[in-house]
C-alpha cells in the first residue's frame, strides 16, 4: 500500500525515479522472506495484491476473484525460492495470476451453466458490473490494461512497472482498449 | 492533454474518464488479510531422525558382529585342546588308544601338544610295543618302496618308445 498510494500523486518524471527504487524495495522484501521474514511478505502482499486482484477480475467472475488472490499469494509464498530475479517478482506474479485463470475455466467448462448464471446476475447487480462486462468483451491486452487502470486505480507507468510490460505496450492498450470501450458504451447507450 | 489524464492522472481531467473511474472504483480490491501457513521452512526432523537410527543400528550391528567373532572360536579351541590334557590328567591308561585311532578334531587342532604329552605318558613295556609296532611298519615301507621301484622299471623295459629313445640318447 505505501508504494502505491504515493506513486499515485508523482508526476511522470518522479515515477520515472521512483521505479527502481521499488525494485530495489520488492528485492530486499523477496530476500527478507527467503530469510524467514514474513512481515515482508505481508508488505508484498499490500504492494501486489490489487495487480492480482485487476488481472483476475479482467478475466474470472467476481464472486471467484478474492479467493484466487489468496490461493495465488499462498502459492507464491511456497514457491518464492523459485523465482530467481527478485526484481521480477510482479512479473512473476503476474503470470501465475494469468495462468491461475486459464486454469479456472479450464476446470470449470463442465460447469459452464452456473458460470453463466453467475455473469447474468453479477451484469444485473450494478452498473459498474455492467461496465465491467463489456470491458471483458474486449481484447485481452486491453481488457487487463484497463481494468488495472480504471478498477483498480493505477496509473500507466505504475501498471507497466508492475506487470513487467514495456510504458510503449501499456500506453497503446490504454488508448486503444478506451476507444473501443468508449465505442460499446456509446452503443450501450444508443439501446 | 485528455490522454495524459487517462496515462498518468495528469492534466485536464477527463469527465467519462472519471465518471467510468467513480463507477468501476466499487469493484476495486479491498484490503483482505492473509493467512500464511505457521511454518515455511521444511522440517528435516524426521529424515535426520531416520539417519541417526540407521547410523545406530548399524554401530549396533557392527559391535555385536565383533563381539560374536572374539567369543565363538574359544570354546571349540578350549574343548579341542581340554580333551586330551583331561584325558592325561585323570587316566593315563586310556591314551593309547585314543592315539591309534584319534578323533578328526584333535589331528586338526595341535600336533605339538600330542608329541609332548605322549612319550612322557607311556610306560616301558607299552614303549616296547610301540618300538615294535614302528619297526613292523619300517618293514612293511621298505617292501612298498622295493615294489613301487619294481612297478617303475617294468613299463621301461617293456616300451619300444623308451628303447629308442635311449638309444638316440646314447647315440
Amino acid at each position: 500500500m505505501y508504494a502505491t498510494a504515493d506513486m499515485l500523486l508523482m508526476t511522470p518524471e518522479a515515477h520515472a525515479a521512483e521505479q527502481p527504487q521499488e525494485q530495489a524495495v520488492e528485492v530486499v522484501l523477496v530476500r527478507g522472506v527467503l530469510d524467514g521474514d514474513r512481515d515482508c511478505f505481508a508488505r508484498l502482499y499490500d504492494l501486489y495484491a490489487p495487480l492480482v486482484h485487476g488481472i483476475l477480475l479482467a478475466r474470472v467472475p467476481r464472486a471467484e476473484v478474492d479467493d484466487l488472490v489468496q490461493d495465488i499469494f499462498l502459492h507464491a509464498y511456497k514457491k518464492l525460492h523459485t523465482l530467481r530475479d527478485s526484481a521480477a517478482f510482479g512479473p512473476w506474479i503476474a503470470m501465475i495470476a494469468r495462468n491461475r485463470a486459464v486454469d479456472f475455466h479450464r476446470r470449470s467448462r463442465e460447469m459452464v451453466e452456473i458460470n453463466d448464471e453467475l455473469r447474468g446476475s453479477e451484469a444485473h447487480d450494478s452498473r459498474a458490473a455492467e461496465i465491467l462486462e463489456l470491458i471483458r468483451s474486449l481484447p485481452e491486452a486491453y481488457r487487463e490494461t484497463l481494468v488495472l487502470r480504471l478498477v483498480e486505480g493505477m496509473t500507466g507507468p505504475e501498471i507497466a512497472a508492475r506487470t513487467g510490460l514495456t510504458a510503449a505496450s501499456v500506453r497503446v492498450n490504454l488508448h486503444r482498449g478506451m476507444k473501443q470501450l468508449r465505442e460499446k458504451l456509446g452503443f450501450m447507450e444508443g439501446l | 492533454m485528455k490522454d495524459d489524464y487517462l496515462w498518468d492522472k495528469t492534466g485536464q481531467p477527463d469527465p467519462e474518464i472519471q465518471k467510468l473511474e467513480e463507477i468501476l472504483g466499487t469493484l476495486r480490491y479491498q484490503p483482505w488479510p492473509l493467512e500464511l501457513p505457521v511454518s515455511r521452512r521444511r522440517s528435516y526432523f524426521p529424515l535426520l531422525a531416520i539417519a541417526a537410527s540407521l547410523l545406530l543400528a548399524l554401530f549396533a550391528a557392527g559391535v555385536w558382529l565383533q563381539v560374536r567373532n572374539q567369543t565363538a572360536p574359544q570354546p571349540r579351541e578350549a574343548k579341542a585342546i581340554s580333551t586330551p590334557s583331561s584325558v592325561e590328567e585323570k587316566k593315563p591308561e586310556q591314551i593309547i588308544p585314543k592315539i591309534v585311532a584319534p578323533s578328526p578334531e584333535v589331528i586338526a587342532v595341535n600336533h605339538k601338544h600330542r608329541h609332548r604329552s605322549v612319550p612322557t605318558a607311556l610306560s616301558t613295556r607299552e614303549r616296547e610295543e610301540a618300538l615294535l609296532a614302528k619297526q613292523q611298519l619300517m618293514m612293511a615301507l621298505r617292501l612298498t618302496t622295493e615294489k613301487l621301484s619294481l612297478v617303475h622299471r617294468k613299463p621301461q623295459n617293456t616300451t619300444p618308445a623308451n628303447q629308442i629313445k635311449n638309444q638316440h640318447r646314447v647315440g
